[in-house]
């Protein structure tokens, strides 16, 4: 089960220091790293290995928790500790800061660009979420402030074609929001996980929602339109959300991450273990109860916590990984011929 | 027959002097501690209302003042922190201060409190500044 995983490369990405977290341009040809030393790092293939390709260094003062690209590619957004998020735009000398988001009372944990591009969603320890609207000029207004979790807010996710958002919380939830005559409000709230959900995945489809939490297991969560005929409940025209199925026994200690691919349906874990581990659903198993199996466990992956993982998306089976001991990896996932 | 019957009340009265007692003391307790909690309650309630109440009455001075000095201005590039404006106000109007027992007090007034961050962000102001300035910032 252990060679379903292999090790392509291995890079100190932000030496001594925390590597937290990945994200793979749209065209899979870049490969963004954020980090404890402050700075965004732009990674690309060059020959067999994977070279560092430009370092934003100058837009934050406090770590660098999250990044995310944009639909396009064009820009880049990073969410900070020091209760900003830039915005960074490709152009013909790199990338350049174009807006800096101020709002949030303190550190920014998450940031999300919505699938049409005109929509950004951040959340913060401040326990609210905030969606941004851009327009043609770059020009970002706030569009809303929702203050539905009661605790740190940790990720923040949108639908992969809808205009709906989900945010994690250390208030143990998962919320989802849509907009509703000219405000944002929350329309869901996702119940069973008994601590912080850490991260969220949907699948291609986005009917269904992954997540991780410090409980030590995966949820995934399915959604039901209103007047299914499986008989599940909704109220008036809202889908509801239902948990059916529980990975759990499998991880040791907190899952930092969950990553869905788009490309192949394989289900990939970051946890406090050390440990990576793939999933898969079993073919022949009940959409409604579907059954998932480990396919692959890769038990010290890094030297300390594992934060993040996230797949290539071009390239079926290529997985980058990203550790507190600063270094990022690339992994080869190959499905295993029995299961 | 009597004698004995007397005799038996006696020792009742000793042996359930104890449970009476209990149960009298339990009694004159619960009034006075229902009374106590009366009053501590409706301190509790009248110092944690004045508070949402200052806070709100804060928003809706500062929504209206803002309100007519964008007005003033009448200008298109407006339009969008008007109706921002307008929505703040109209929540705060129908925010219900006559009714304790509203079950959506708490997830209403967090709602007036989104909504006056996203007014600051839009106005460009920073939502984090004094009232008074001899307490500590705005908690809200």
């Amino acid at each position: 089960m252990k060679d379903a995983l292999s090790l392509l490369a291995r890079v100190p990405a932000h030496p001594d220091s925390h590597c937290w977290f990945l994200a793979w341009d749209p065209a899979g040809t870049l490969l963004a790293s954020c980090g404890g030393d402050r700075s965004v790092r732009l990674w690309g293939k060059e020959g067999a290995g994977w070279a560092c390709k430009a370092v934003l260094g100058d837009g934050h003062h406090r770590t660098v928790r999250k990044v995310a690209w944009s639909p396009c590619g064009t820009y880049l957004a990073s969410a900070s500790f020091d209760a900003t998020t830039c915005v960074w735009k490709k152009g013909p000398d790199g990338f350049e800061c174009v807006t800096t988001l101020e709002g949030h009372e303190n550190e920014v944990k998450s940031v999300s660009w919505a699938p049409s591009g005109s929509l950004l969603a951040t959340c913060s320890r401040d326990k609210s979420v905030w969606v941004w609207e851009v327009d043609e000029e770059d020009e970002y207004e706030c569009v809303s402030v929702l203050n539905a979790h009661t605790q740190d807010v940790k990720h923040v996710v949108w639908h992969p074609n809808q205009e709906l958002l989900a945010s994690a919380s250390y208030d143990d939830t998962v919320k989802l929001y849509r907009e509703e005559e000219d405000d944002w409000v929350c329309c869901a709230t996702l119940e069973g996980h008994e601590s912080t959900v850490w991260s969220l995945a949907f699948d291609k489809s986005g009917e269904r929602l992954a997540s991780c939490s410090d409980d030590k297991t995966v949820r995934i969560w399915h959604q039901y339109k209103p007047d299914n005929e499986l008989g599940v409940l909704c109220s008036g025209t809202e889908p509801s959300w239902k948990c059916v199925c529980t990975l759990s026994g499998f991880h040791t200690r907190t899952i930092y991450d969950v990553a869905w691919c788009h490309l192949t349906g394989a289900l990939a874990t970051a946890c406090g273990d050390d440990a990576i581990r793939i999933f898969e659903e079993e073919p022949l198993s009940d959409p409604q109860q579907p059954t998932f199996t480990l396919t692959a466990h890769v038990p010290r992956a890094h030297s300390q916590d594992v934060n993040c993982v996230a797949w290539h998306p071009k390239e079926p089976g290529l997985l980058a990984s990203c550790s507190d001991d600063g270094e990022l990896a690339f992994w080869q996932y190959q499905r295993p011929e029995v299961c | 027959m009597e004698a004995a019957a007397g005799a038996s009340d006696m020792f009742d009265a000793i042996v359930m002097a104890e449970e009476r007692f209990h149960g009298e003391g339990y009694r004159d307790g619960y009034a006075e501690g229902s009374h106590v909690g009366v009053i501590e309650g409706r301190r509790y309630g009248a110092l944690h209302g004045a508070k949402i109440g200052s806070e709100i009455g804060y928003y809706l001075g500062f929504a209206l003042t803002w309100q007519c000095l964008l007005h003033r201005a009448a200008e298109e590039k407006h339009s969008k922190k008007i109706k921002t404006l307008e929505s703040l106000i109209g929540m705060i109007q129908k925010y219900p201060y006559e009714d304790p027992t509203y079950d959506k007090l708490q997830e209403d007034l967090e709602k007036i409190r989104g909504k006056f961050k996203q007014v600051c962000s839009l106005l460009n102001i920073q939502s984090d500044f004094r009232i008074d300035t001899e307490r500590s910032p705005l908690t809200f």
